[in-house]
């Protein structure tokens, strides 16, 4: 994907600069229509932090002038301190920078109150840095979870300057939905090669902020809300946070009528029932029919859990005089024959082989047991489809502790 | 409005500033706290308020003597919240009525006795019943409605007040409570959890000594927060608690904690009897029990589909969609029986294209390999006992027991084996009266 065309999606939306003066986050009041499972939104940080800061709808809000990516100020104190990312490196040099280089960090200890306009990115700037970045996940020749850990902290800062200045229109909307699109497609790659430990905290923190970006993004839907319209891409990233807590037993969100009834949406639910039911059939088959690449990612995780549990059924209420056929089981599952073999030896039973060559799973082995050592990186056959979207090349992941 | 004179309006007010200081002096609870309830729409407040509006100068009033100067830090913010609730301006009236409250609070500590409860108790319903209006009028401006939350971090402050040894801290539980409304309003019920945890582990609480009528809407709310989490031995527990101590002329509140209740109840296999849903208006759980008790899957779609709304706004929607397994249960039950009536020898053996042809009938289309799932499921969870033959596609059912009755325990989601036919201990404790609300099983056969 190139820079232009990236670009060009982005501008698209009307109005920019002064938002409303609404808060960006939170959770919403309760609209008419009903309620699906989901985590409540109320985070207790967010209280505390700016980047989904409850700045009251009375206090004024800043307008900022800085016309970089990143402040001058802090630009020359890190060239300084050689506080550079290798993405910000002039020519590779440690301690040198250029402003079409260094991308302003995310400053945990700012508060309101001593921050200077200067230091603030006004819209169209925080537009272009969004986009520079996105555009690097794409370009850069350096490990994924490098490149993952600049865009991470970049784009926080980001919103933390979003915040600061009550942005929540229709373009900080849009800004915001490719962020979470980033963490969500972060979600997935991390996962991928999460033997590393320093990999394994990176994706809790990346889960921590696709969360908050999620709920930052829900308040302005609800802040943008004209009658009863929804915003255009709503129904997607409502689902997201659905799919994302499919496994756990939490509380209800409150979604709106029309949002509930969207194609986005009416999948959710589809897919939540068959997971909650143990109905894998339903549940594979519907994924592999509409679901989309990002919702795909969220799931993963879900997608493995019930994968185990088929396998630890089956072996439980199967009859021992016929053995499942693993390319049956496989086709159920989604997987590729040697994959669901890997995972049923994983589990710790065993593959029988007919004369004809063919594979089977015995059943009622007592040796079952969860497979140990983690997430196991398998493909959903069906989806390979999707995964034109990013770059699938995943060889760039290091599993050394860098 | 009839024409109110400013000696008449001053009359108004000296009176209740009046009334204000002998009801503290005196420490006359039940006085104080009418004299604090805005939102009542009381004549006595009303009167009070055009008086107010009419006089504008209340706060020489309240200085002008010794006696009321003291409470003024209380009553002049209460006095603007009263007239600005008067002409309908709620966010003015909330942030008076907070400034009020806290002085009041304030107060409150330095009062030993527990004499100021009842008008505590007020001043923490008025603060939420305030919040809630506040906020409606934020929202209608598209501005961002914060007051509700403003209004738990108040009343988390007077749960601090309220958690000593002394007496005082019998009040404690009834805060509580107004807390949880505020969160399950909100939607944080997360929020609920440090709550719950400074009643429930600290030494300084006995459960007991708080007044029944708290108890049973603690255990109403936090029940409510068990079937969230889908714990429904513990949901049943505290649901049942705060049934069997409710009020029995409450209908209102019966039918609250019912409508939680029964989909437990259903989830653990336990029927209610009809007459318990006509008499507490709960209609929309009929068809429910009656797709439970045929095994109609099509029955239980309609009617999660027909009181979605309703289902959805209660937050058991999802609860109730697992009862699908049960249903499937009844169903096959039923076709074992008619099997077993036509040849008892081979009735243990089910073909799956049975059941498939059962689900056309009820005009639900699965293929064979979805059935042969659903029945994979059933075995794995223990709600049919025997194996499946994948190339034969048949069920063969255990000769003894085949279809497991829950009994009172949730379906085991993890899929751990043991036998769980032993009946609830918890079964026995609840009286005769309410035993009969329910029945046991799916149903006759």
């Amino acid at each position: 994907m190139n820079k232009s065309r990236r670009k060009a999606r982005m501008s698209s939306s009307s109005t920019e600069g002064k938002g409303l003066q609404s808060n960006a986050s939170g959770e919403a009041e309760a609209s008419k229509g009903g309620s699906i499972r989901g985590r409540s939104l109320e985070d207790e940080e967010s209280h505390r932090s700016i980047e989904s800061s409850h700045v009251s709808s009375t206090s004024p809000s800043t307008i900022g002038t800085c016309t970089l990516m990143c402040p001058a100020g802090e630009r020359v104190q890190r060239e300084h301190l050689r506080d550079l990312s290798v993405f910000e490196r002039l020519n590779g040099h440690p301690g040198k920078t250029s402003p079409s280089l260094a991308v302003k960090k995310f400053c945990r200890t700012m508060s309101t109150k001593h921050v200077q306009e200067s230091d603030v990115r006004p819209l169209p700037v925080l537009r272009d840095t969004l986009c520079y970045l996105l555009n690097l996940l794409d370009s850069s020749e350096q490990p994924f979870e490098v490149v993952h850990d600049f865009v991470f902290d970049r784009t926080r800062s980001i919103r933390q300057d979003l915040s600061m200045q009550n942005i929540v229109n229709d373009e900080a909307i849009h800004m915001y939905e490719e962020m979470v699109k980033f963490h969500i497609v972060s979600h997935h790659k991390l996962l991928c090669c999460n033997c590393n430990v320093n990999i394994s905290s990176m994706y809790y923190l990346n889960l921590e902020q696709l969360r908050k970006s999620l709920s930052s993004l829900y308040g302005m839907y609800d802040a943008n809300r004209k009658s009863s319209t929804i915003s255009k891409n709503e129904s997607e990233f409502r689902s997201f946070y659905v799919l994302l807590h499919l496994g756990s037993n939490s509380q209800s969100v409150r979604l709106a009528s029309p949002i509930l009834k969207s194609k986005e949406l009416c999948f959710t639910r589809k897919v939540l029932r068959s997971f909650r039911l143990g109905n894998y059939y339903c549940f594979f088959n519907t994924i592999a029919a509409e679901s989309s690449y990002l919702q795909y990612c969220l799931m993963e995780p879900c997608i493995n859990e019930l994968r185990i549990l088929v396998v630890s059924c089956i072996n439980y209420g199967g009859y021992t005089l016929s053995p499942y056929p693993l390319a049956q089981l496989s086709k159920l599952l989604r997987m590729k024959e040697s994959d669901m073999k890997s995972l049923c030896i994983a589990c710790g039973l065993e593959i029988s082989t007919n004369e004809a060559g063919n594979k089977f799973l015995p059943t009622k082995q007592t040796t079952f047991h969860p497979p140990k050592g983690g997430f196991q990186n398998y493909s959903f056959l069906g989806l390979e489809r999707l995964q034109r979207h990013t770059r699938v090349d995943d060889s760039r992941t290091t599993n050394q502790a860098s | 409005m009839a024409y109110l004179s400013m000696g008449e309006a001053h009359r108004r007010i000296s009176d209740y500033l009046n009334r204000f200081y002998d009801s503290v002096s005196s420490q006359d609870g039940s006085s104080l706290r009418q004299l604090l309830s805005v939102s009542s729409d009381s004549p006595h407040l009303l009167s009070l308020a055009d008086a107010l509006n009419v006089f504008q100068d209340a706060n020489r009033l309240i200085k002008q003597a010794d006696r009321y100067s003291q409470l003024g830090e209380i009553i002049a913010p209460l006095f603007r919240c009263l007239q600005n609730y008067r002409i309908g301006h709620l966010v003015d009236a909330y942030n008076a009525f907070e400034k009020s409250a806290n002085a009041f609070l304030l107060e409150f500590r330095n009062w030993e006795s527990a004499w100021a409860m009842e008008p505590l108790y007020v001043i923490a319903y008025e603060i939420r019943v305030l919040a809630e209006k506040a906020d409606r009028e934020l929202a209608s401006y598209g501005k961002n409605p914060e007051k509700l939350k403003g209004a738990g971090s108040f009343l988390m402050k007077v749960f601090g007040a309220l958690a000593g040894k002394g007496p005082k801290r019998v009040g404690a539980l009834h805060v509580t409570c107004q807390l949880f409304k505020i969160y399950f309003k909100l939607g944080t019920v997360n929020l609920c959890r440090s709550a719950i945890r400074s009643i429930e582990t600290a030494r300084i609480f006995d459960f007991e000594e708080f007044p029944v009528r708290d108890k049973v809407t603690y255990m109403y709310y936090t029940g409510r927060l068990e079937v969230f989490n889908e714990n429904f031995i513990a949901a049943d527990k505290k649901l049942t608690y705060a049934l069997m101590h409710c009020n029995p002329r409450r209908e209102e509140n019966i039918r609250m904690i019912l409508k939680y209740l029964i989909p437990v109840k259903l989830s653990i296999g336990i029927l209610p009897k009809s007459w318990l849903l006509d008499k507490y208006n709960l209609i929309e759980y009929n068809d429910v029990v009656q797709a439970l008790k045929r095994g109609d899957l099509r029955l239980l779609r309609h009617a999660l589909q027909e009181h979605e709304d309703r289902f959805l706004r209660s937050s058991v929607y999802l609860v109730l969609e697992k009862l699908e397994l049960q249903v499937y249960q009844r169903l096959i039950k039923k076709i074992y029986i008619s099997q077993k009536q036509r040849g008892p020898s081979k009735a243990h053996q089910i073909k799956l294209d049975v059941i498939v042809k059962a689900l056309k009938w009820l005009e639900i289309d699965m293929d064979v390999d979805e059935v042969e799932c659903i029945m994979a499921i059933l075995i794995y969870k223990n709600l049919v006992k025997g194996y499946f033959a994948h190339k034969s596609k048949v069920a063969a059912l255990s000769k003894q027991d085949p279809f497991p009755k829950l009994n009172g325990k949730p379906i085991n989601s993890k899929g751990t084996h043991k036998n769980k036919n032993v009946p609830s201990v918890l079964g026995l404790i609840i009286p005769f009266f309410f035993f009969n609300f329910f029945v046991c099983g799916g149903g006759g056969g």
